[in-house]
């Protein structure tokens, strides 16, 4: 009977597991961190009043911060990760209403959510777009076009680059849309051009796809994961200032540019 | 058939109401995008005439606050005529020489700011000064046809989709290529870079297309036995250097290769992403280990991004106990399986030459105002805006407020110089 006793709760021990947060993942979150267990984070690191920040689900500065103050308050080790003591702190003297922030974040709203104040009154609604950040992705993340970035670039930026690289060459292969995309960072860098992405990309005569239109076409995912690699640093077009369609340029000076590699239809130059 | 009459005659009006409504509309366009032109090309003349006298006048004085009165207004106004130039419909190869012209005259004006060198700025800009003035005359010859003309846009246009050697801009182009070259020669440091860039102090011995193949097995073993296409660059590239693309399945995209040693330029691959996701320690470990097996292993980890599908790394070479910035290493990692999808070493194969610089440490709370708070302070190598690669302390500083403003602010360790000054969200 005592074997019996014994071996019930070694199984039982064995499907009890231990209690880390009702939401959070098991990954250890930190700097640089993306997704649902950020966007968890900042929420209830808010509601303790600890974040003042926008709940975009970007593990940024803000964030780490945030995360530090709330480790020294609750007397936790103090190095802005959130692993299993610290989710687990925050789970128990937090809440998180998960439905309402994934709500605001798909309608595009600005909201905040602060412990102790009705979250109907949190809400400006209006304030954000819907299409740019409501589509829920496969992946659970926040956004479907919010992107981490390094230091200096903007969402902006990015939504500029994927838009001329969509309405450029949408139908090149990827390296040739990564391509594209870094002629328009090497022009931000060469002291020939303009000094922004808007400016380079709708200098008049630069590119067809300002002058046909293409260029205020939707981007797709694509797209924007070429102007991402981009922004990144990749630059498959060798330090490009230009490209164009042999098959259908039609300017006699873009053939005197000396050449450096042919990627899809486009061939790319200095 | 007088119904078929009657019918037509209404279509016929109603397409005749259409045109004449388009046409309309078409006009208002073009009035709109004429008087906007129009606009920017009186703007830019003012200021090219206004930047010839302020640098004339800026020529008068010795005394410091004269002068630095006059070179902040050819600062200003040659960055306002640099970016009416760029909104003008010019021919590319104009609008290029013109844009570059005027940031190297604004460049001058900001160090002759602050060098505060007065005969050194009068010494350079005798020639600038003759060489602004004949460009100005020849600038009023080319564009009074378009004050001139009649409002028909037609004439604009035509005259903007004509080559530079046949347009009114063909003197002033040859004049502004020619005046690039000898009022502006690059400096050492500037030589230094483009060698750099240009990937100059490669000696290694080339290496044919078959070797280039091996090279891309040893680095992506995973991907072996895909299709490989190799093609050259071309004749003009400042570096020859192999381009390798590979299918293999779902798996499709390419690496650049140096000629000289083998050394990968860049690689990314493209293939549909599943849902499933790998820890973070997990990514990270994936990417040491290819760094490691790379050859790439005097580098540490010192930026981290996660997104949508990847995460991006950024290795950067330590010499002693300083990070060598402009030596580093990109690295993009699939989220799912921990698969390497992107390697750019360009940054990396370019490698610096780092020259000896005393340091003067920084007593940071003298440095910065009351209730900053520092996060980290390192030691870096990189590069000031004369492309001068400067040991420099890089400190993470944070405002004393809720919102949390960090900041990334660099500083020269030997002057003291503020380098750089990023906000970091």
């Amino acid at each position: 009977m005592k074997k019996i006793i014994i071996s019930i709760l070694m199984c039982s021990l064995l499907f009890v597991q231990p209690h880390v947060s009702d939401a959070f993942s098991a990954q250890v979150v930190q700097r640089g961190a993306y997704g649902d267990d950020v966007i968890e984070l900042q929420a209830r690191l808010q509601y303790l009043g600890f974040y003042n920040g926008r709940i975009d689900g970007k593990f940024g500065y803000g964030t780490y911060w945030a995360l530090r103050e709330f480790q020294q308050s609750y007397g936790l080790d103090v190095d802005g990760i959130a692993g299993k003591a610290t989710k687990e702190m925050l789970v128990n003297n937090s809440e998180y209403n998960e439905n309402f922030v994934k709500n605001q974040i798909a309608k595009g709203n600005r909201f905040t959510h602060y412990g102790g104040i009705p979250l109907e009154q949190q809400v400006q609604s209006g304030t954000g777009n819907a299409t740019a950040s409501g589509n829920a992705n496969t992946t659970g993340n926040p956004s479907s076009s919010s992107m981490q970035l390094p230091a200096n670039y903007s969402e902006r930026d990015i939504q500029l680059l994927a838009n001329a690289v969509y309405g450029e060459a949408r139908g090149e292969p990827y390296e040739g849309q990564v391509a594209v995309a870094a002629v328009i960072l090497n022009r931000l860098e060469s002291p020939d051009f303009p000094n922004t992405i808007s400016e380079i990309i709708f200098q008049p005569r630069a590119f067809t796809a300002v002058a046909d239109g293409q260029i205020w076409l939707t981007p797709n995912p694509r797209a924007k994961e070429a102007a991402l690699d981009a922004i990144n640093g990749w630059d498959p077009s060798e330090n490009a200032l230009y490209y164009f369609n042999p098959k259908t340029a039609t300017s006699e000076w873009i053939w005197t540019r000396p050449q450096i590699k042919q990627i899809g239809e486009h061939i790319f130059c200095y | 058939m007088k119904n078929a009459v009657y019918l037509l005659s209404i279509v016929v009006v109603i397409l005749g109401l259409y045109a004449f409504d388009a046409k309309r509309e078409q006009h208002a366009l073009e009035r709109a995008v004429h008087a906007h032109y129009t606009n920017e090309l009186a703007n830019a003349s003012e200021k090219l005439s206004l930047l010839h006298t302020t640098i004339a006048q800026s020529m008068l004085f010795q005394d410091e606050k004269a002068l630095h009165n006059e070179l902040d207004t050819i600062w200003r106004v040659s960055n306002d005529m640099r970016n009416s130039i760029s909104r003008l419909p010019l021919h590319q190869d104009v609008a290029n020489e013109w844009m570059r012209y005027l940031g190297r005259i604004s460049e001058e004006a900001k160090n002759a700011d602050s060098l505060k060198d007065a005969n050194k700025w009068r010494e350079k800009m005798t020639v600038v000064n003759g060489n602004l003035h004949a460009l100005t005359e020849e600038w009023e010859v080319a564009t009074a046809n378009y004050f001139q003309q009649d409002g028909d846009f037609s004439k604009w246009s035509k005259v903007t989709n004509v080559e530079t050697a046949n347009s009114p801009f063909a003197t002033m182009s040859v004049n502004l290529k020619s005046f690039n070259e000898t009022d502006f020669p690059l400096t050492a440091s500037e030589s230094d870079y483009q060698k750099k860039r240009e990937l100059k102090n490669l000696m290694d011995e080339p290496i044919s297309k078959t070797e280039a193949i091996e090279k891309f097995k040893m680095y992506f073993p995973k991907i072996d036995d895909a299709t490989i296409t190799v093609t050259k660059s071309h004749d003009d590239a400042a570096y020859p250097f192999y381009h390798v693309q590979f299918v293999r399945g779902s798996r499709i995209g390419y690496a650049d290769i140096t000629e000289k040693g083998g050394h990968i330029l860049s690689f990314l691959l493209e293939r549909p992403i599943s849902k499933d996701v790998l820890s973070h320690e997990e990514i990270l470990e994936s990417a040491q280990k290819f760094m490691k097996k790379a050859g790439f292993e005097d580098t540490e980890v010192t930026e981290a991004r996660e997104n949508h599908e990847a995460w991006h790394f950024v290795f950067t070479r330590k010499v002693d106990d300083a990070l060598v910035y402009p030596d580093s290493v990109h690295v993009k990692v699939a989220k799912d399986n921990g698969e390497i999808l992107g390697i750019n070493a360009m940054e990396y194969i370019q490698k610096e030459t780092i020259n000896k610089q005393s340091e003067n440490p920084i007593d940071w709370k003298q440095f910065f105002g009351e209730g900053v708070i520092i996060e980290d302070e390192k030691k870096i190598y990189t590069e000031n805006d004369r492309y001068d690669l400067r040991l420099c302390y890089e400190v993470i500083a944070r405002l004393p407020n809720n919102l949390y403003d960090t900041f990334r602010v660099v500083v020269d360790a030997e002057n003291h110089e503020v380098v750089q000054i990023d906000a970091l969200s």
